[in-house]
């Protein structure tokens, strides 16, 4: 089976104009391409950098606010300054964007716009036969780039079977921890049930991050479930405002049909990135179940269970196997009404445990959150 | 609980006393007595005039009835217009041209009060005194506010002059451009090419005088609205800083208008919201407080289903949330502290109106509801029971294929929209699917309405012209249960918060959306010239696109860079002193109206979001 297409979709700075992408996306979605959604109100920059990071074939901008000419030409000539412009753009804007305009848009490079009555098939068949090909190799291009390349074409390999899912943990363990110059990575994994807080968790320490660690570079692999038999919505960058950043990396993944909350080509990627000279490496799983444990054989160095609350009675802690293993436990929302009961219980499930665990209380959602603080604090130690 | 499951067992409640009321004139005779009696003396005080045909014509139709329960039945489930539950209408003459010729009865220049007169009828049963009604001059306001905004202040000022020119009373209502939408000065990295479109360019208080130049603010015919949200507080803070400058203090309190400020629909629609969610809520709140006890003719929120409708709701949705939004802001305030006939009276809302069958109906129904609320639940007096409504014709239903269609999609949408007796209402343009109108689409979308209201008849003689018909009244029955449903879903969640943070709103929105998308592609959905009836040609019209020249944009950033330049100093005291305020948790507003003097907005804006915050939004 070939890779799935992936694309990136947005709409531009000062433009909240969502209700067409979103109806888009999902189509796309239905016809097998993943789809890296950036959200609305989005600079040229940001849509250039999630661009090359995620190594999509094309960029999908649709615009209903005006200022169009200018903005599709600015992402254009963006890429091209960063030696990306094997990635495409195309995009629409119902009846704002006149034919006249498209002109001048594909004269600075744009593809192909979509007018005002154009049906969602016809949108999916052109993404499906435009943006198939294969890519040139980047071996020589700028480090991202290069890295990003090198990301697609492990998941490819995965995709196309040339490589099954490694079970061989020594794969993990002996893949060196440590770029040629000895900088030491930390990888940390972070799991726990859907609508837990996860995404938002990561960004507000990727904003510590930025905000006390001038020099120190970070990775994110954030992982999305694959629909059956077809594309994705990588969904995780719309949210997370701050790792939109030159001094982050971030790649989302498809989960492509495999159970436990990864993607089977997770592990070769995060050994690569593992090596890529990050200081911290964050690994996001899709929202589990109380069964999984998604973070095996020491894939990381530091494993973040976040939990939600309202996760029902006591009872149900036991059925949480993650809890048994997760070097800190977080449970955001605290803001909610069932917290302190909750936070009782999980403090004594692990004391049970005897081992050594650590418990946060966090409202992520929260401007400068004095849990968030604390888990940077440990994250970080 | 929320206050919205308090809400909906308040109007099943009023549905029992509509009933027993009903009981009570058929068995108990005084009270069938005063009844009948009331309905005489209203049927007999109303004018007869005559239309220019000669036609006469009751200014008020009423159901030909008169077996007392049926009569209670009407009175005390729909009220007259201008009566509790206000179904017929928030006041009682609306769109009626003023009498020239008067047969019979005794109605002149008065107005009734919009008190509870059914509560007169049981004064009179007990022997009470009946209060005399108040009299109140006759204003007659045309219900026209047209939406508009291009390019510069002083652009659009033009355009507010071209469109106000013959109207009696000047009503603005004012687009602003992506940049202001979002807080961001027309200086900042890459959003030079949206200077100007799709609305006006504020950065600064000196632009908002340029914009309302030669227009008396503090007039009792002149109001102004202005559709902004997520920075709201700061915009509200600079036209009251634009008063002042060329009116002098003393205009504040006669400022006349309304700002959306609604930040529920930014966040489950329009996606214009810059701050977290509780910070915006508490700007709002803050502005409010403000504005409510110092200018007393100001609207300070309109809480707004138009957004909503446009982002794929359906009508139900849309008024549903709408309305839960407003019982929202009215919790939170009342948990402040702010007194219900403090606020509830300054509250206004806005819809939209399409072509869906609910629009029959759903202003109308969305009236009773929040009368009801208001009044059992919040202690409401009647000027904060009644729901102020904006209606804006829907821009969604109209489409760019064969676009002069769009005319008459228009048409039967302020149709619909005066049927349910709208206070205020703008009317979309043809060549609303590709651009800020241009002058000539613009003038057609005014004559519109008034060919409506003043040209033709169905309005301007006979309150009550429509409603009362079966089909409507189902509609209404059937619009009522369904928005009920919908409160009782969101109390389930835990109420209008918990609900947003769950995404609820935003996902049956999105969902509605998509669905709606898949009714036009099956055809369930029929739309003329799109999948039916194409002509086939996919050509574009030649039209007159409004563009901003790059030299305005320009000329915008030179401005904005010479008042930094010169308030440099003053600014950053400015700004200090509201950042103090904002993170000791006091109202930010009198704070905001200094910085606003010497601040821009991307100045303001950036020094609150380094306090609370940037807006993380939910995909």
């Amino acid at each position: 089976m070939a890779s799935p297409i992936r694309i990136l979709t947005a709409v531009p700075i000062c433009d909240g104009h969502d209700s067409a992408i979103n109806t888009i996306n999902l189509e796309f979605i239905r016809y097998g391409i993943e789809v890296v959604y950036l959200g609305f109100h989005r600079y040229v920059s940001d849509i250039v950098r999630a661009a090359i990071q995620e190594d999509v074939a094309a960029i999908g901008i649709s615009s209903y606010n005006g200022g169009h000419i200018e903005f599709f030409a600015d992402v254009v000539r963006q890429l091209k300054k960063k030696q990306a412009d094997d990635i495409a753009v195309f995009g629409g804007g119902g009846g704002t964007i006149t034919h006249d305009d498209a002109r001048e848009m594909k004269r600075k490079g744009v593809d192909q716009i979509f007018f005002a009555g154009t049906s969602l098939t016809d949108m999916a068949d052109y993404v499906r036969r435009q943006y198939a090909k294969t890519r040139r190799s980047r071996a020589n291009s700028k480090p991202d780039l290069a890295l990003a390349r090198k990301l697609s074409e492990i998941e490819d390999a995965f995709a196309n079977n040339s490589r099954k899912r490694s079970t061989s943990s020594s794969r993990a363990r002996t893949a060196q921890r440590s770029t040629p110059n000895k900088k030491s990575c930390k990888v940390i994994g972070f799991t726990g049930p859907g609508g837990a807080g996860k995404t938002t968790l990561i960004d507000e320490l990727v904003l510590r991050f930025l905000q006390h660690q001038p020099k120190t570079r970070v990775a994110i692999l954030s992982h999305d479930p694959s629909v059956i038999g077809a594309g994705a919505l990588l969904g995780d960058r719309a949210t997370m405002i701050n790792s939109q950043d030159d001094r982050v990396f971030m790649r989302s993944m498809a989960t492509r049909g495999q159970a436990g909350g990864l993607s089977p080509a997770t592990e070769s990627c995060l050994a690569l990135l593992a090596r890529s000279g990050f200081d911290y490496v964050i690994i996001e799983t899709v929202g589990t179940g109380q069964e999984a444990l998604p973070f095996r054989n020491k894939l990381v160095d530091q494993t973040v269970l976040v939990m939600n609350p309202d996760y029902g009675a006591r009872l149900q802690l036991q059925k949480i196997v993650m809890l048994d293993v997760a070097d800190i436990v977080v449970v955001n929302k605290t803001d909610l009404e069932r917290a302190k009961a909750a936070l009782s219980e999980i403090e004594q499930r692990l004391t049970q445990n005897k081992r050594k665990q650590q418990i946060v209380a966090t409202v992520a959602k929260r401007h400068r959150d004095p849990g968030v603080d604390e888990l940077f604090e440990l994250i970080t130690r | 609980m929320s206050k919205l499951g308090a809400v909906v067992e308040a109007v099943e409640k009023h549905g029992r006393f509509v009933l027993e009321q009903v009981k009570r004139a058929r068995s108990d005779e005084r009270f069938a007595h005063a009844v009948i009696e009331r309905w005489n003396k209203i049927k007999a005080e109303t004018p007869i005039a005559k239309a220019p045909t000669g036609l006469p014509l009751p200014r008020l139709a009423l159901p030909e009835i008169d077996e007392p329960g049926e009569i209670a039945r009407y009175l005390f489930s729909e009220g007259l217009p201008g009566e509790f539950p206000y179904l017929n209408g928030a006041y009682r003459e609306m769109y009626l041209e003023p009498l020239r010729e008067i047969e019979t009865g005794s109605y002149g220049n008065k107005k009734s009060s919009n008190g509870d007169s059914n509560g007169a009828i049981a004064a009179r049963v007990s022997r009470a005194k009946i209060p005399e009604p108040p009299t109140r001059p006759f204003l007659q306001e045309e219900p026209t506010r047209l939406f508009s905004g291009l390019m510069l202040a002083e652009d659009t000022n033009k355009r507010f002059h071209f469109l106000s020119a013959h109207q009696r009373s000047k009503r603005l209502s004012t687009a602003f451009d992506g940049p202001t939408l979002y807080g961001i000065d027309s200086d900042a990295d890459g959003v030079f090419g949206k200077i100007g479109e799709g609305g006006v360019a504020v950065d600064t208080v000196e632009d908002m005088v340029r914009l309302y130049d030669g227009f008396e603010l503090g007039a009792s015919n002149f109001s102004a609205s202005m559709t902004i949200s997520g920075p709201a507080p700061i915009i509200m803070a600079m036209y009251i800083a634009a008063a002042k400058r060329r009116f002098g203090p003393k205009v504040v309190p006669n400022l006349r208008g309304t700002i959306q400020a609604d930040i529920f629909k930014e966040v489950q629609a329009q996606n214009e919201t810059i701050f977290p969610t509780e910070a915006s809520l508490r700007f709002l709140c803050d502005m409010i407080e403000w504005t409510t006890a110092n200018m007393p003719r100001w609207y300070p929120v309109s809480i707004s289903g138009y957004h909503i409708g446009e982002a794929g709701a359906t009508p139900v949705q849309q008024a549903a949330y709408t309305l839960s939004n407003g019982f929202a802001y009215a919790e939170m305030l009342t948990a402040r502290g702010v007194p219900v006939d403090q606020f509830a009276p300054r509250l206004s809302f806005f819809l939209d109106c399409g072509l869906d069958v609910e629009y029959i109906a759903l202003a109308r129904v969305s009236r009773k509801i929040w009368a009801i609320g208001m009044r059992d639940v919040f202690g409401a007096n009647a000027r904060g029971q009644m729901f102020k409504l904006h209606t804006q014709t829907s821009g969604r239903s109209l489409i760019a294929a064969e676009f002069k269609n769009n005319l008459t999609r228009t048409a039967a949408e302020l149709m619909l929209a005066y049927m349910n007796g709208t206070n205020s209402c703008h009317s979309n343009s043809a060549d609303e699917p590709f651009t800020t109108p241009s002058e000539e689409w613009i003038r057609l979308a005014a004559h519109g309405q008034a060919i409506l209201l003043e040209e033709s008849g169905i309005f301007k003689h006979t309150m009550n012209m429509l409603s009362g018909s079966p089909g409507m009244k189902a509609v209404e029955r059937a619009v009522e249960k369904a928005i009920l449903d919908e409160f009782r879903e969101i109390e389930s969640l835990g109420g209008v918060l918990a609900a947003v943070e769950n995404r609820y709103q935003r996902s049956q929105i999105q969902n509605a959306a998509h669905r709606y998308e898949q009714q036009i592609y099956d055809g369930t959905r029929p739309i003329v010239g799109l999948n039916r009836y194409r002509n086939g040609a996919d050509e574009m019209p030649e039209m007159e696109l409004a563009r901003t020249p790059r030299a305005k944009q320009k000329l915008q950033v030179e401005r904005l860079k010479k008042f930094k330049k010169k308030n440099a100093e003053k600014s950053k005291s400015a700004l200090d002193k509201l950042a103090t305020v904002v993170e000791r948790g006091e109202n930010c507003f009198p704070a905001l109206l200094e910085a606003v003097e010497v601040c821009s907005l991307g100045q303001i804006t950036g020094r609150l979001q380094e306090i609370v915050g940037r807006f993380r939004p939910m995909v």
